[in-house]
């Protein structure tokens, strides 16, 4: 998963800056541990970065491309924008959450990527070796966090980004999918479609149950499948009604962005 | 081999060492050791207002006093260009917001570029990408490259180099700053720090009646506040409810910017590979990023005319005009350039209403109240050889 360096995003631009000085410190101690761990053989093994997290974005099943006409019933749908906050990111070992990360930013969309197809955005964590039951992920940016503005972050912080804040909300964006819908029945998508959703009433979770064995190395990869981000309860969003083409800027008006926060989890794919 | 010759060999090999020194190093030789000079380099802190998110210093860079009054003096001295006449504050004035304010710049020959010379301010925050393109990823990498080309100070970095290392004061500014011990470590990614180092002390004064509105220290206009929430899209709640203007999605944050690449639908081309000047597809390679530019801060904007990376328009008025249109729909037209104004059902599509004249000038209005004159008056950013 790691080995296609160019669309690996991780390690260059989300995953070193943020590795602040607690972190830094946490790993130093973990590795001036390491040699008492090894005397005492009931102590877990401590692993360094050895889980690697990958997202990965995709449009009915298919890995998704920017600009590419897809079919949303009979309609065709293209998007040239796609990225989330993910907080609380955990692993869940006998009933107890071990938390990876506070929070990230998954962006799918990098001005720097090469060509139209999404990027797989990777994260390392270091995970103790052990089976675990399930993955925890929260949608958006968790409230404590959202209570804050990016100036208040360090650089390189997943909060300090700017242009994921919306001052108007008080809030981050915690989700942002941007394209066209072609209604004119061209084939040429024409009609703007936004969905920004942000603020703490849109911010939910939810654990995805599966066995997740750490021994040393190891993966997992999350997809998020648009198509299903847009269908509720078997029904595509009906996209021939303006109200349901964009989110609202009124920060009373959240029903739609509640809709598509609240539909995450079952758009989300462990592989 | 008698040791007579040995001997011979090794004074040879010690002069030919000597003369491959003096020829590497212009520099009278005496006047090459530095180290009598004191090298105690003074932390800088960059000033910034308490609102704004902290400055991005890369650690390999870390800013000095001496750093800061070397990179200075560098970028308004024209020793760095070619014939000597030219420096980066001709480009760049203070005045101007570091414009100057011309459509495109011209070099030392005359030769006009094909682009607009950009605003300096907040620069340090340009964290994806530098120029219009973003073809250069740092301000140590950016300042490397106007010394070079030929449409602009049209030198070599050999030629100025030189000049550094025999000038008869530079020698001991970059051993100030950087520690050197000889000028012959005087070097083009030497030159590259300081300048960068300067550019980051070019941050907002925080007295822009925006930041006072901002910070509650000083009242709108009815049109600047109206301006106000068009930009940043919060007009629904007035009295009537104003359009979206949209602006705040590209040129939102507290410089104005997110310093993203969009296609503002400037242009009507057929195929985006019609566009004159491709921009960020330059350095993608991406035909999906033809056209599209990195969006500037709006940060002073009334002081930066004209407009646009080509400079085609003269006034904010005629910006305005042109968002107004909505874009032409090329493919990559970023769906908020045409989303301005109210939403119109025609049969089953939404088209937007653009912005009437009194919204237009409100938006307007309130650009101008981002103008930051303390800023570009600070006597610490000026020309030192004045
Ligand atoms: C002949 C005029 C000219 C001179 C001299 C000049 N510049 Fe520029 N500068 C420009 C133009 C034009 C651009 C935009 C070019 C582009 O995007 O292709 C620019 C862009 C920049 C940028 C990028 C700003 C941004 O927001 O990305 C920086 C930084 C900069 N110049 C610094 C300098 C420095 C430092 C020097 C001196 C070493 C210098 N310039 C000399 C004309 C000039
Ligand atoms: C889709 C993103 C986007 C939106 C929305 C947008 N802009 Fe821009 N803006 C840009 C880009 C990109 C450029 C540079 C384009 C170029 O030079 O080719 C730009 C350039 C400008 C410039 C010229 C800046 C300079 O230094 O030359 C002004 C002024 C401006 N925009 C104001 C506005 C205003 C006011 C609004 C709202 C009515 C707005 N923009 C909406 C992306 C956007």
């Amino acid at each position: 998963m790691l080995t296609n360096g160019v669309r690996c995003f991780c390690l260059y631009q989300t995953f070193l800056p943020t590795l602040n000085m607690k972190h830094r410190i946490v790993l130093f101690l973990l590795a001036a541990l390491l040699p008492f761990a090894a005397c005492k053989d009931e102590d877990p093994v401590t692993n360094t970065n050895n889980f690697t997290l990958t997202f990965r974005a995709l449009y009915d099943g298919m890995p998704l491309e920017k600009y590419t006409n897809y079919s949303f019933g009979d309609k065709q749908v293209l998007y040239d924008k796609f990225n989330t906050f993910i907080s609380n990111i955990s692993l869940i070992k006998d009933g107890q959450e071990v938390l990876l990360s506070d929070i990230e930013w998954v962006n799918f969309t990098p001005d720097s990527a090469p060509d139209d197809r999404a990027v797989e955005v990777s994260f390392k964590y270091s995970v103790p070796d052990g089976d675990y039951t399930g993955l925890k992920l929260g949608y958006g940016v968790r409230a404590d966090l959202n209570a804050k503005k990016p100036s208040d972050y360090p650089v390189g912080h997943p909060l300090y980004l700017e242009t994921e804040y919306w001052p108007g909300w008080s809030s981050y964006i915690f989700t942002k999918v941007q394209g066209k819908v072609d209604l004119d029945g061209d084939n040429t998508p024409e009609t703007s479609i936004f969905y920004h959703c942000g603020s703490d009433a849109v911010y939910n979770e939810a654990t995805m149950n599966r066995t997740i064995r750490v021994a040393g190395d190891a993966a997992l990869v999350v997809e998020f499948d648009l198509k299903k981000l847009f269908t509720f309860n078997g029904q595509l969003l009906d996209l021939t009604v303006p109200s349901n083409q964009v989110t609202s800027h009124d920060a009373s008006n959240i029903a739609l962005g509640q809709k598509v926060m609240d539909n995450f989890k079952n758009a989300t794919i462990l592989q | 081999m008698g040791s007579g010759r040995v001997v011979l060999l090794a004074i040879a090999a010690g002069v030919l060492l000597l003369a491959r020194c003096t020829k590497d190093d212009p520099a009278p030789g005496s006047g090459c050791d530095l180290t009598g000079i004191p090298y105690n380099p003074t932390p800088y802190t960059i000033l910034k207002p308490d609102h704004f998110p902290q400055v991005p210093v890369p650690a390999g860079n870390p800013q000095t006093a001496e750093g800061v009054q070397l990179g200075r003096r560098l970028f308004y001295d024209p020793i760095l260009s070619g014939d000597s006449t030219m420096s980066c504050s001709s480009c760049h004035l203070p005045q101007g917001s570091f414009t100057d304010n011309k459509a495109v710049s011209k070099g030392i020959d005359g030769i006009e570029g094909r682009r607009s010379a950009m605003s300096l301010l907040n620069i340090a925050y340009a964290t994806n990408g530098l120029f219009w393109d973003g073809r250069a990823a740092a301000l140590e990498d950016q300042a490397l490259l106007p010394v070079e080309d030929p449409i602009e100070m049209h030198a070599t970095w050999t030629q100025v180099v030189g000049r550094l290392r025999n000038h008869s004061e530079y020698p001991e500014l970059f051993r100030k700053a950087f520690g050197i011990s000889n000028c012959s470590q005087i070097t083009k990614e030497l030159a590259a720090r300081a300048l960068a180092q300067f550019e980051r002390i070019l941050i907002s004064s925080g007295t822009s009646k925006f930041d006072l509105f901002t910070n509650g220290d000083a009242e709108f206009e009815d049109e600047e506040l109206r301006g106000k929430l068009m930009f940043f899209d919060e007009g629904q709640n007035a009295s009537p409810a104003l359009p979206d203007a949209q602006c705040f999605h590209c040129h939102g944050g507290i410089t104005l910017t997110g310093n993203n690449y969009f296609n503002n639908g400037l242009d009507s081309v057929g195929a985006l590979s019609e566009f004159v000047d491709i921009g960020r597809g330059e350095v993608t390679k991406n035909p999906s990023d033809y056209g599209k530019f990195r969006a500037p801060t709006l940060r002073n904007i009334a002081l930066t005319a004209p407009y646009m990376h080509d400079g085609r328009f003269a006034t904010l008025e005629e910006v305005m005009a042109q968002y107004n249109d909505n874009g032409f729909g090329v493919s990559n037209e970023d769906i908020f350039v045409q989303q301005i104004g109210f939403p119109v059902t025609v049969g089953s599509t939404v088209h937007y209403s653009g912005l009437t004249a009194q919204q237009t000038k409100d938006v307007i209005a309130f650009l101008h109240t981002l103008t930051d004159t303390t800023f570009v008056n600070n006597p610490d950013i000026q020309d030192p050889f004045q």
